[in-house]
């Protein structure tokens, strides 16, 4: 008895592996050579708004230390 | 491991199948015992290994063919696509701020959406929240237990949740008025078994998303602050979520996908050779990055359901806690086992910059919400921020 129910648990579980593996085959998926292409826009269209990227002055950046002062 | 777990089971119940029968008892009383069913049963058994076997089959078939189908579309590479890009200059990077006040490792830190202020845990049990300008510190809360092992910051700044192994997940309103206990004014939602792995804020300081270890499983709900019960235990896994409604899970070598409206996890990628510390979506959304054991971080494009770089060196051998991205996605911030900070173009799959200054293995790291400074916290008890 707890044979049959071990292996009905094991076939559940089979079954669902099988049902994920149905769902995830057929996704639709798009060539390399056009979701690259996407990405690499991405990050030039964002690339001025990114100040790590680009540095941003240390005046306007609270982390970066501020230039001294000279006193004339 | 989730597979190992498939396994095993599949290898008990096959020999339970097979093991024959054997009904004990006394010789005289035989001739009046009723018949053992073994035919029936046998032949359920049997009926039911074959179903099994059948199914195995179709899954490898299955596998097969996924293999096929996202060979057919690697087409070309990220960084032969990415060789027209200009190529980035020198980073001077540096830490600009220290932050001590930990008695012990930290585990995990947010930053608040002021940008400016920092949440940070660890296993001394203290929650601190610091002004991440002038390193001050603004509330400091002792959690009844060590291993703080999850907090983040609500949206409105004005609350956090944290949580690890007391199994709960505890949100403190922040106070301006430091004579008030934050302690007494805590609400907490058990997490019933096991600890908290992560947790998140949703758009609204109402919900708070979590994520409990299981064995081989990982579930997440989501809570109404005011009240304090369960809405739904919603689904499996996450560490990171972008939108409201795909989340992000790193389990063990497996990066997943899921879809909270459907509870369906719609993507699963294995390539990474050890177990999986950080998953971080790419600013667009169409891809993420992970950060494993094996010592890579590997960046996943979602559209094309398949990996499209490996961030790696044969120098770097220790494993990788946490990763994220700059604000335009050019950057990948790595936090490594070996104390440093590797800095990778995403997409050239070159490193361009490694940080020293922790004393020990990094294990958390976060962008600003405005990206210009970026927090790393480490077991040598302190954070720092780089810039």
């Amino acid at each position: 008895m707890s044979g049959t129910m071990c292996s009905s648990n094991s076939v559940v579980q089979t079954q669902k592996l099988v049902d994920q593996l149905r769902l995830e085959a057929s996704m639709e998926r798009i060539r390399i050579s056009l979701t690259a292409a996407d990405l690499i826009q991405y990050c030039k269209d964002h690339r001025r708004s990114d100040p790590l990227l680009t540095g941003i002055a240390a005046s306007s950046n609270p982390f970066k230390d501020k230039k001294t002062c000279t006193l004339l | 491991m989730c597979k190992h777990y498939l396994y095993s089971i599949l290898c008990i119940s096959t020999s339970l199948c097979f093991k024959p029968f054997r009904c004990r008892s006394l010789p005289a009383q035989r001739k009046y015992m009723r018949s053992p069913p073994i035919p029936e049963m046998a032949t359920q058994e049997v009926q039911l290994s074959e179903t099994l076997a059948h199914l195995k089959t179709e899954s490898d078939t299955l596998k097969g063919k996924l293999e096929e189908e996202r060979a057919k579309l690697h087409d070309v590479e990220l960084h032969q696509v990415a060789e027209k890009v200009e190529g980035l200059g020198q980073f001077v990077m540096k830490t600009r701020r220290t932050l001590k006040g930990h008695g012990n490792k930290v585990l995990c830190m947010d930053w608040c959406k002021d940008k400016r202020r920092i949440v940070s845990s660890s296993q001394d049990g203290k929650v601190i929240v610091w002004d991440a300008f002038t390193t001050n510190k603004e509330h400091a809360v002792t959690m009844p237990c060590t291993w703080v092992m999850a907090c983040a910051y609500a949206p409105s700044g004005c609350a956090v949740a944290c949580g690890g192994l007391d199994n709960k997940c505890s949100v403190y309103p922040l106070s301006l008025d430091k004579n008030e206990n934050l302690a007494a004014k805590k609400k907490s939602v058990a997490m019933h078994t096991n600890y908290l792995s992560a947790c998140s804020f949703t758009n609204s300081d109402m919900q708070v998303r979590l994520s409990r270890m299981g064995e081989d499983t990982c579930s997440s709900f989501v809570t109404a602050l005011h009240h304090f019960f369960d809405l739904t235990e919603l689904f499996k896994v996450f560490r990171h979520v972008l939108h409201d409604f795909m989340s992000l899970q790193g389990c063990d070598k497996k990066a997943n996908v899921w879809d909270m409206r459907s509870g369906q996890c719609i993507q699963s990628f294995e390539t990474h050779e050890s177990d999986i510390n950080s998953v971080r979506y790419y600013p667009s959304g169409d891809a993420f990055a992970s950060g494993s054991d094996d010592a890579t971080c590997r960046l996943y494009d979602l559209r094309a359901d398949r990996e499209v770089a490996i961030y790696s060196k044969e120098s770097i051998i220790f494993g990788v806690s946490s990763v994220d991205f700059s604000l335009s996605g050019r950057l990948l911030f790595g936090g490594y086992n070996d104390y440093t900070i590797n800095v990778w173009d995403v997409l050239k799959g070159t490193r361009v910059s490694i940080l020293f200054g922790h004393e020990n293995r990094v294990s958390t790291l976060r962008v600003s919400p405005d990206g210009t400074a970026f927090c790393t916290g480490s077991w040598d008890h302190t954070l720092r921020t780089w810039a």
